[in-house]
């Protein structure tokens, strides 16, 4: 690459950050601002997330949201490396890729749809809109995505390593836990931490399939941002987007750990 | 293995944690689950301080759920699975709800102080003798403007609208009846009629109102009024009640030849369950007192007679929101259309806003 066209892609890398970065940060500057509308800033002030952590229903949303996120992450982890297994050992090709296409219609398809036919769903069936019917719809939609991070793990790790355990005598529970596990860890990580940002993100589907009594962050900000945005959610989405770093961060963190660990420890096939 | 367990371990460990955190703060705002009224209501539509005294009063806690249109009002108490006791829908859709058998009647003996309503407000056509509702606020559509830039003589009628010098200068509230309504009313049709010549004919007078038109938005219409983004609106009053409040150059204005006349009425939905605190509630609600705090704070208006006379004379006499006996007569209420009609509307009303240029 000549230096003309590298400083040309570095400024273009520059912008496109800059836009997407701009409008958070943008927000997040009002948050500390005195006045009550994002149209001037008008001088320093945390007033704002104190009325954040006095309101005593936003930090019960909030809590509630990441309950939600966390549990339905970990049940559709649960699942889906399961489905993932079961998909990997379908010996048909046919069958295989057909449970492969179904998994990934239930991806590609629509929240709305996937809401709303989780509402009519869930009143067939006379199940209250609640807690429950939003942690169920959550961990139906997060299972696909849990299988599509799993699966090209469970391709990548080599099979005579399966053989070898066997022809050693290892039972087939300890093939699974001692062997296929260890092997597919990273992918059950990112197929968890997928789930779970997904389930902060979504607003459609809990949008239909929450009844009275449960609310999670996103409603609840669609919800008061109708009658013009209060300042306090500039500062709670400043406090989850603090948040969302240092998940990352810790994500990454974790990574570089594991893969020292898995350079020092005997190289993988 | 080992880890993996370690982690799931943790995990579940947090969200135990979080769930009883979140219970407490949830007990912390709801002393106890059975003396709860829920009320299904528009945002900010209500005193908080009134849900505070009502509580004193009477030991019910309210929880308040809100809703931002009739029809989703609508379609959550029709789908079933919620337990609202109390529910705000406007005029036309109590025909809809009347007739989809959705609302309990109202218990007469039960309910002291219906005296209070004024009697132009009682017995209206969406429901005769009040067997369903309880006027909660009424109001109008109008014009708000600006009066920097524009004389008030200029705005007095909807057909003064169309003149050309206030080009690209009208934000119109987003709202299919309403916009086609005004309309109608320009050429002095029906707000519901249900004649198809008329109803294209007011279409093709909204398109020729397009390079007037700057935007149409919904609630933000608030924000850009009082920050002078635009000179002229066409928002309800309440709305605009809460503009003028903000910007002293703003003033709201009710065509004399008409325009909409609306109820929001408090009802309760086949869903309710807790009635004693539904009736305690209703009863609350009626009283002069309550109703005036609510008005003041609401900034619509009171159907409740006794309560009007307690607010302050110069909200009481303000003709903006209470227009005089001349122009009341001439405001048309809506009613429920038949679906195929209402249908019609929409599809006229979204031709011309999508179409626009």
């Amino acid at each position: 690459m000549t230096k003309k066209t590298k400083w040309f892609a570095n400024g273009y890398l520059t912008l496109v950050f800059v836009l997407l970065y701009v409008p958070i940060f943008y927000l997040i500057m009002y948050s500390f601002s005195t006045g009550k509308t994002m149209s001037h800033y008008q001088g320093f002030t945390w007033a704002h997330y104190v009325a954040l952590f006095q309101d005593a229903r936003m930090i019960q949303i909030a809590l509630d949201t990441l309950l939600l996120a966390l549990l339905s992450a970990l049940i559709a982890t649960a699942i889906g490396s399961l489905g993932a297994l079961g998909i990997y050992a379908t010996k048909k090709r046919q069958t295989r890729n057909a449970l492969l296409s179904l998994n990934n219609i239930l991806m590609v398809s629509p929240d709305v749809i996937i809401g709303a036919s989780f509402l009519i769903f869930f009143t067939f069936l006379g199940i209250g809109l609640g807690f429950g019917s939003v942690l169920m719809s959550h961990i139906a939609f997060e299972i696909p995505i849990v299988v599509l991070m799993v699966l090209p793990r469970l391709q990548e790790m080599s099979t005579t390593m399966i053989d070898a355990a066997e022809d050693l005598g290892a039972s087939s529970w300890q093939v699974l836990s001692r062997v296929i596990l260890p092997a597919i860890i990273p992918g059950i990580l990112a197929g968890y931490f997928m789930a779970f940002t997904y389930s902060l993100d979504d607003f459609a589907v809990t949008f239909f399939v929450t009844g009275n009594g449960f609310e999670t962050l996103s409603i609840e900000i669609y919800a008061r941002a109708r009658q013009g945005i209060d300042l306090e959610v500039n500062a709670l989405s400043g406090i989850l987007f603090v948040f969302a770093l240092l998940l990352v961060v810790g994500y990454y963190l974790l990574t570089q750990y594991t893969a020292k660990r898995q350079k020092a420890g005997v190289k993988r096939p | 293995m080992k880890k993996l367990v370690a982690a799931i371990t943790t995990i579940l460990v947090f969200c135990g944690l979080l769930a009883f955190t979140s219970d407490r703060l949830a007990k912390s705002q709801v002393k106890s689950q059975s003396n709860t009224l829920t009320l299904y209501n528009w945002g900010d539509y209500i005193d908080p301080a009134l849900l505070k005294k009502f509580q004193k009063e009477t030991g019910y806690h309210v929880s308040v759920e809100t809703f931002d249109s009739n029809e989703a009002m609508y379609t959550k108490i029709k789908q079933g699975g919620t337990s609202y006791d109390l529910a705000v829908p406007s005029d036309y859709m109590i025909q809809k709800m009347k007739a989809a058998h959705l609302l309990v009647p109202l218990d007469k003996s039960k309910l002291h102080g219906m005296n209070n309503i004024s009697p132009q407000f009682r017995n209206l056509e969406f429901d005769r003798h009040n067997q369903y509702s309880v006027p909660y606020f009424w109001g109008t559509l109008g014009i708000i403007y600006n009066d920097k830039t524009v004389k008030a003589s200029q705005v007095q009628h909807w057909k003064q609208l169309w003149n050309p010098r206030f080009k690209d200068s009208i934000m119109l509230v987003d709202s299919a009846r309403d916009v086609m309504g005004f309309a109608l009313i320009r050429d002095g049709d029906s707000v519901n009629t249900k004649n198809i010549k008329q109803l294209n004919a007011a279409k093709k007078r909204l398109d020729s109102l397009t390079p007037n038109v700057k935007a149409i938005v919904a609630d933000e219409i608030k924000m850009y009024m009082i920050e002078n983004e635009a000179p002229i609106a066409v928002d309800w009053s309440g709305e605009a009640s809460e503009m003028l409040s903000q910007n002293s150059h703003l003033h709201y204005v009710v065509p004399s030849e008409g325009s909409n006349l609306w109820f929001d009425n408090l009802v309760i939905p086949k869903t309710a369950k807790h009635y004693k605190a539904i009736y305690a509630f209703l009863n609350f609600m009626l009283k002069p007192e309550n109703a005036a705090q609510n008005a003041e704070y609401v900034g619509y208006a009171t159907p409740n007679e006794q309560a009007k006379a307690l607010l302050p004379a110069s909200v009481r006499n303000d003709k903006q929101f209470y227009p005089d006996a001349e122009t009341m007569k001439h405001l048309q209420i809506y009613n429920n259309l038949s679906p195929e009609l209402i249908g019609t509307y929409n599809e006229l009303y979204l031709e011309f806003k999508m179409y626009r240029n």
